[in-house]
């Protein structure tokens, strides 16, 4: 093997974080625009996200693949077998998660947080400001569920990314060819990286929270 | 502060009404008492003097001015004026002491150690000052919300069941303060069952709701 672990390691690091970030924003975005509507569409939005958390990452993988073919509708983009591909399916892997571990609790405070605004003598655009503060823990919990979902991720990572060495290997493709070679040895010591990355950041996360952002 | 309630109709649910033709004239300071059973609408009538709800009918004139007639702006600059305490009392992720700054954190205004230190010191919260709201009692919940209000100094405080869970002399104290606001020109709004003696003593007007309905108003 070429390329270093550390390499990949930072790769994928890299690759997963800004998917998170941009399924995390969104998330947030989609939030406050379903807040505003009424509880049975809310309801309804988030029914079908919940049920699109559990779509397996090789359909989405494959679902990328065919957006991004050389003759699919983005394929002039040249974007296949890119980090962004990857960036882009990872995406979608995390917006479901991060979309329905923030949107319940985004929209059972806003009222509540809307009336304490109020009921203060303070006018509806400070709700935004307490709302924020008010859903920090849940907000933190929701990019770490995102980007543990992305980063534990394979089918897309393989599917679009291709696990190309030096360019697209992530920690999960680079997991699955040094089985598929036998050299387990590596293989398991990527693994227990990986395991590292998302443990650690869980709990780093907490403490840093619970002493700072959460208090 | 006057509020005047002309014909005032609400429901939650455009079927079923919990506020039916409401008129009444909150007319300069004093105490107000608003008594009746469950579900007789003083919650709701509360919240429309309070100016957090638009009634589905009616007006809500406050100081001669139509208040749901007027443009978002005025209608922030007179929310200035009134404060709204919740029955079961808001409070946000924080300690007890963020949480009786909140309001004034909102408003931009300036946190005066003499006047918050006035109130810890009256209703014995000193040591409740760093808590997190999370370990505090029902009874300290509901006085952080208490005090939060009264430290915002407005022109027209309601209060919801303010009562509840407090301690005798504690509510005590609070009647005190009541009764305070509206020698200062204030007017205080209360909703309760429970009718404190003091409170009783030094209110200007009892009204009684049944079915959202004013059935019997009695200056005393």
């Amino acid at each position: 093997m070429s390329e270093s672990i550390l390499s990949i390691t930072l790769r994928s690091l890299y690759v997963s974080s800004t998917a998170a970030l941009v399924a995390f924003t969104l998330a947030i975005a989609l939030s406050a625009i379903l807040a505003r509507a009424p509880r049975k569409r809310a309801e309804m939005v988030l029914g079908v996200f919940e049920a699109l958390v559990g779509v397996p990452t090789t359909v989405i993988g494959l679902f990328v693949y065919m957006l991004l073919y050389p003759h699919g509708p983005l394929g002039f983009m040249r974007l296949l077998y890119t980090p962004i591909a990857i960036v882009i399916g990872q995406f979608l892997v995390a917006l479901p998660m991060a979309f329905t571990s923030m949107f319940r609790s985004f929209y059972e405070l806003k009222e509540g947080v809307r009336e304490l605004v109020l009921s203060l003598g303070c006018s509806e655009k400070h709700t935004t400001k307490v709302l924020l503060r008010e859903l920090a823990p849940v907000l933190t919990s929701s990019y770490l569920l995102a980007f543990s979902r992305a980063i534990g991720e394979l089918g897309v990572a393989l599917i679009v990314g291709g696990g190309i060495e030096g360019y697209t290997s992530v920690l999960t493709t680079a997991i699955a060819v040094r089985t598929s070679i036998g050299d387990y040895e590596l293989a398991i010591q990527i693994g227990l990286i990986l395991l590292c990355i998302t443990t650690s950041l869980a709990l780093i996360l907490k403490a840093f929270g619970e002493r700072v952002l959460w208090r | 502060m006057e509020v005047k309630l002309v014909d005032v109709w609400h429901s939650y649910d455009g079927f079923t009404y919990a506020l039916k033709g409401i008129n009444l004239a909150l007319e300069g300071p004093g105490v107000y008492v608003l008594t009746g059973p469950n579900g007789s609408g003083k919650t709701t009538l509360l919240k429309v003097v309070s100016l957090m709800i638009r009634p589905s009918r009616g007006e809500v004139v406050v100081d001669g001015v139509k208040f749901w007639g007027l443009d978002e702006n005025e209608r922030s600059s007179l929310r200035k004026s009134v404060v709204y305490v919740h029955d079961k009392p808001i409070l946000v992720r924080g300690s007890a002491r963020y949480n009786l700054e909140l309001g004034l954190r909102l408003r931009g205004a300036k946190v005066s150690e003499d006047s918050i230190g006035h109130y810890i010191a009256k209703y014995g919260l000193k040591d409740l000052e760093d808590r997190p709201v999370s370990r505090l009692s029902a009874g300290q919940a509901k006085l952080i919300s208490i005090v939060r209000g009264l430290l915002l100094r407005p022109r027209l405080l309601a209060l919801d069941e303010p009562f509840t869970f407090l301690d005798g002399a504690r509510a005590s104290l609070l009647v005190e303060d009541l009764a305070e606001i509206a020698r200062g020109g204030g007017t205080v709004v209360v909703a309760t069952h429970y009718m404190h003696k003091g409170l009783r003593d030094c209110s200007k007007q009892v009204i009684e709701l049944i079915d959202g309905e004013v059935a019997q108003r009695e200056e005393t």
